[in-house]
């Protein structure tokens, strides 16, 4: 691309000269992003390899080198991407569900059904990014940040004496991540729905205080329950 | 440097021990200390310099080369105590989970002892066990990323140590509440306390927050749990 075009590339729109094959491209990616994710939630971040990202993608290594330059960049792109996806997914549940306690309670159960459902994923996004460090580890504390953030938003309906201390909305998403992370480290991902009730009581005492954290304690088990009956596996 | 007779001494393991400096390398040549100390001295070594590496090339770079490089011992003396990089990570994150206890320990003892059958009120035990343990991890901050960061996939072993460590900081505690709460607490919330804790802390050393016993207060209100406030918001 010649000097002047660079400069102004970034004011204009993206055109594809062929629209099929920008397509299959932007599939290709995906598909490689996931295939990242899952091999790091598998093998560990270390231990994966180009080669076996493209076992899992069934891409070949000269597009991946042009798409993404080496594993680091992959898995970086990666997890921006599914990071984000995560937390809007979580805070629209949260957005979505008629209060700040259920949207608490949509919030957690959408993690579990993630968790559950995508279980190398999770294992990649939430415990394997600390291995691997550098900007995807950025994007995680941002992340974790604006879920402390939405988690916080109930201080206006709290009466400023009895307010929790500052660090309540950090400290309730640590202890979720933590204990999602030990189910994800047993390889028992479906274990995470067993401590829904310690978790809401958790959660929602940290801010509204014993009634409310025993109340939603108990809603969260019968939630188990209907979860039960429906053929569910509460873990 | 290690205060040691270097003049070939008769061994006498009691002496070595005591003269031992724990982080110091040993000196070189015929030096008489038998080989049990040198072996248990090496290792100490090896533990104390896993968390610094760690916290210097990352979990993505760190290698068994780094470590003994640190301790200051060969690659062939690391790999004489420990298989693989995993392993000494394992002894360094138990050895810093004992230390942990140890000084939460020794913290709630100044104020009359962790369980209420001991005296002395429960937020006072409470306060002077998180007192004590972030004396401890201010001086340690590479302890306090070890003990709260998740452990990697490669490491199962370790995250069953960062279970066994929650645990024993859960039933400890529960021992420093007041023992009418334990009847209206869902089991487990302490585990939930407890690992929020220790993420809490870790993520603020990373955030290079330098004076962690300033944090004694908020994480005592934090750790005690759900008060008896009323709800207000649905």
């Amino acid at each position: 691309m010649r000097q002047e075009a660079c400069a102004t590339a970034p004011e204009l729109l993206p055109v594809a000269a062929d629209p099929t094959t920008a397509d299959a491209d932007t599939a290709l990616r995906e598909t490689t992003m996931e295939a990242v994710l899952a091999a790091v939630g598998s093998l560990g971040y270390r231990a994966t390899s180009v080669r076996a990202i493209l076992e899992r993608s069934g891409g070949h290594r000269a597009q991946f080198y042009e798409q993404f330059g080496s594993k680091e960049a992959c898995f970086e792109h990666a997890y921006a991407t599914w990071i984000e996806r995560l937390g809007v997914g979580l805070l629209g549940a949260a957005a979505t569900a008629g209060g700040w306690r259920p949207g608490v309670r949509s919030a957690l159960t959408g993690l579990f059904e993630f968790v559950e459902e995508r279980p190398e994923i999770a294992r990649a996004l939430l415990v394997e990014v600390q291995v691997a460090g550098g900007p995807a580890l950025a994007r995680r504390e941002e992340a974790l940040e604006r879920l402390a953030a939405a988690i916080d938003g109930v201080r206006d309906q709290i009466d400023p004496e009895e307010a929790p201390p500052e660090a309540t909305g950090m400290f309730v998403v640590g202890g979720v991540e933590a204990c999602v992370c030990d189910a994800l480290a047993a390889g028992d991902p479906a274990r995470v729905w067993d401590s829904l009730p310690q978790l809401m009581h958790f959660a929602v005492g940290s801010y509204l205080g014993r009634e409310a954290a025993e109340e939603e304690e108990e809603a969260a088990r019968e939630l188990l329950n209907r979860r039960a009956d429906r053929g569910g596996e509460p873990g | 440097m290690s205060h040691l007779h270097l003049v070939n001494p008769e061994p006498r393991g009691d002496l070595f021990e005591a003269e031992l400096a724990p982080s110091a390398p040993l000196p070189r040549g015929r030096h008489g200390i038998p080989a049990d100390l040198v072996n248990a001295h090496q290792r100490r070594r090896l533990v104390a310099a896993m968390s610094g590496a760690l916290a210097e090339h990352s979990y993505a770079r760190v290698t068994a080369k780094h470590v003994s490089e640190r301790a200051g011992v060969s690659s062939r003396t690391f790999y004489k105590h420990f298989g693989n990089l995993w392993e000494c990570l394992l002894a360094a994150y138990e050895d810093a989970g004992t230390q942990l206890c140890a000084e939460i320990e020794s913290g709630c003892a100044e104020c009359g002892g962790l369980s209420p059958l001991e005296g002395g009120q429960s937020s006072t035990r409470l306060q002077s066990g998180i007192d004590a343990a972030l004396a401890f991890l201010a001086v340690e901050p590479h302890l306090a990323r070890l003990l709260g960061g998740q452990p990697p996939l490669e490491a199962p072993a370790l995250a069953a140590a960062r279970r066994s460590l929650v645990e024993r900081l859960a039933t400890m505690l529960r021992q420093a509440r007041d023992p009418a709460d334990d009847a209206i607490r869902p089991p487990g919330l302490e585990e939930r306390l407890i690992d929020a804790a220790l993420s809490f802390v870790s993520a603020q050393v990373a955030a290079g927050n330098s004076d962690l016993t300033r944090l004694g207060p908020e994480l005592t209100e934090l750790l005690a749990g759900p008060s008896l406030t009323p709800s207000q918001a649905r």
